[in-house]
């Protein structure tokens, strides 16, 4: 795989350790306000994306399958990446620094990997997922979602900008396949009942028992591999899963 | 905000606390409704909306609006937002801005009777009928779409659907099977009915604010936008069939049925352009195949007052502004575009009169445009110079 000069570039500034860049040149508050004019370049419709700018060896048959939203710093994108190397995954995140650290992140990945070309299939986005999916998607394109670890916006007046409400759980599931899945984890449990309320009292959800949950081979990577997971660990604070099935 | 539309043989207007129905031609009054500065006085109670199945209210807070039993508390104007007649019209709804409801009229006999008035919990950005008038649609700036039972004259108004955005305008299929709502994110969304929850079709494509949509036939539609251009669409299967430039912004539109069929008027008012508006014929030459025919400009005196809103007769365009404030009306001759004659003396300032006449001021629309501002550039700029300067202390 040839490296371009902004890949050089991107490398100068990783750590001499890992190869990989440091998080603390990409520092961003967590909290953004998904309703106001952000500056995107969204595309007007799916047909009008450029997949191969964002993975270089994708295939004329392939699609974008997972969706990580809020993918934060990448850590369970790079994970999905690993346990699903057929399938395609994008990670969306709207912070200018957190993405562009998942970008450095994945190309120094790429590059390291050049001799196995492992990574091609996972690509960051900066975007508004609660605005832009089906400027992305076409209707029932995924097979899985992701919601780890989403902003909880505690106050009341704030509650519209939570990810999970009714009127987006409608958008969701258009962009979802029918049997398609729903993976939510959060450390808040107002929050998970929330989710868990509003996704119950859709009609196009249904939730997973707990065995069902617990035997998919993606739940035990939920924990640990997100950032924010790992956080929740090391404070031993409590993990809240819910997995839904797209009706 | 002042309405105005024609629903043959009536020019109805809306404004303030008074819609007025008149002849065109000879501009007599028919009839007229007149709200009273309090809308508690005819009934109005304030209660929190019913949610439909599978749609728990949002707990966002609705605060009630401003009505207080006591007097010499806060007063709030009441303002017509939003009229229009049922199919049939049987039935007449309209929306108040100040304290928020909806009221739905008989319309037949001669005195509007009110049947309802029930609240709404924002002020309203469009309203509809479905084809057989059983309910209404409102939908408002945050982009929940709520459905007003109109057999059920008093029940309470069910949430059906939501964007994220401002919802400029809604459509029901005519056999209500969908309902096309579409928004200031650029999209046209079709969703089924009364599985309000499962989205069937976008139609995207637009690059700005969709303003306007309008039924063409059981399958197309054609909307207009901030992007200057006109589409239309096969809604069931979000194709877009025809992309029209114009040369401003469209900010409102409506379409008329013509006589030969597959033939259409489209009006569109600019935004901030030399002429207020353009008046284009649609023809549909195959089933998926049109083409706009012929266009004609019509300059309304653009620039010497703020246009908002416009209403088309057979020959006629009547177009409601301000100047100096004031609510003001100017007809036009729809052939020609030149200012129309033949109206009798007086006329406008009859009209004029008629309504509220309190300082007028039309909703400023530069913020229906999205705010592009460049947050990225300037991040990747010092990042540049970051790794600049480390790749310097590392050959220094």
């Amino acid at each position: 795989m040839v490296t371009t000069t902004a890949e050089n570039e991107v490398l100068t500034s990783t750590s001499a350790v890992t190869g990989l860049p440091q998080k603390r040149y990409y520092r961003q508050r967590a909290h953004s306000n998904p309703i106001a004019d952000h500056c995107f370049d969204y595309p007007a419709r799916p047909e009008d994306v450029d997949w191969r700018s964002l993975y270089p060896s994708i295939r004329a048959d392939q699609e974008v399958s997972f969706a990580d939203i809020g993918c934060g710093y990448g850590g369970f994108l790079v994970t999905l990446g690993e346990l699903f190397p057929e399938k395609i995954s994008i990670g969306m995140e709207i912070r200018v620094k957190v993405s562009d650290y998942v970008l450095d992140r994945i190309t120094a990945l790429r590059q390291k990997s050049s001799g196995t070309g492992a990574y091609q299939n996972i690509a960051c986005l900066r975007t508004n997922a609660m605005k832009y999916l089906p400027n992305y998607f076409r209707k029932g394109q995924l097979e899985k979602m992701f919601f780890l670890y989403p902003d909880p916006h505690f106050k009341r007046a704030k509650h519209k900008w939570r990810i999970i409400n009714q009127a987006l759980l409608s958008e969701y599931a258009y962009v979802l396949r029918k049997g398609g899945l729903v993976y939510t984890m959060t450390d808040v449990e107002d929050l998970h009942n929330w989710i868990v309320t509003h996704m119950d009292e859709h009609p196009l959800y249904e939730r997973l028992d707990e065995e069902e949950a617990n035997t998919d081979p993606i739940t035990p990577k939920l924990y640990q591999s997100s950032e924010e997971g790992a956080k929740v660990v090391r404070n031993k604070g409590d993990h809240f899963l819910a997995i839904f099935r797209r009706l | 905000m002042a309405t105005i539309f024609f629903a043959e043989p009536e020019l109805v207007i809306g404004h303030g606390r008074k819609v007025l129905f008149l002849n065109p031609g000879d501009l007599q009054i028919f009839k007229e409704i007149e709200l009273p500065p309090d809308l508690t006085t005819c009934g109005l109670k304030t209660v929190e909306p019913v949610p439909a199945p599978g749609h728990p209210a949002s707990s966002s807070k609705q605060q009630p609006a401003a009505l207080k039993e006591a007097t010499g508390s806060v007063k709030v104007e009441v303002s017509i937002q939003n009229v229009t007649y049922s199919p049939d019209r049987q039935l007449l709804a309209l929306t108040t801005a100040g304290q928020k409801a909806v009221l739905l009229y008989k319309s037949r006999p001669e005195n509007a009777q009110l049947l309802s008035i029930r609240p709404l919990a924002r002020a309203s950005s469009a309203l509809r009928f479905c084809s057989d008038g059983s309910s209404v649609l409102v939908t408002d700036k945050t982009g929940d779409c709520y459905q007003y039972d109109c057999v059920e004259v008093d029940a309470s108004p069910r949430l059906l659907l939501g964007h994220l955005s401002i919802v400029y305008d809604v459509l029901w299929s005519e056999d209500q099977q969908y309902i096309i709502t579409c928004d200031r994110d650029d999209k046209i969304r079709v969703t089924n009915y009364p599985a309000t929850f499962d989205i069937h079709s976008y139609c995207l494509g637009h690059k700005e604010f969709v303003s306007g949509l309008a039924m063409l036939t059981e399958q197309h539609i054609i909307s207009a936008s901030g992007d200057k251009t006109l589409r239309v669409w096969n809604y069931t299967c979000g194709k877009e069939l025809l992309l029209h430039e114009l040369p401003a912004p469209a900010v409102r539109m409506l379409v008329r049925q013509l006589e030969p069929e597959k033939t259409y008027e489209v009006a569109v008012l600019f935004y901030d352009y030399v002429d207020a508006i353009g008046v284009y014929r649609l023809e549909q030459t195959t089933t998926e195949s049109w083409s706009i025919t012929s266009t004609q400009l019509v300059r309304a005196e653009a620039g010497t007052w703020n246009i908002c809103n416009f209403a088309l007769t057979d020959d006629r365009i009547y177009v409601t502004g301000a100047e100096n404030e004031r609510l003001t009306l100017r007809v036009y001759d729809s052939r020609n575009g030149e200012r129309a004659s033949g109206l009798p003396e007086g006329w406008l300032k009859m009209v004029l009169d008629n309504l509220d006449v309190a300082a007028f001021m039309p909703e400023d629309l530069s913020v229906w445009f999205k705010k592009r501002f460049d947050n990225v550039s300037e991040y990747l700029e010092r990042k540049k110079r970051r790794i600049e300067e480390q790749k310097q202390q590392k050959c220094g």
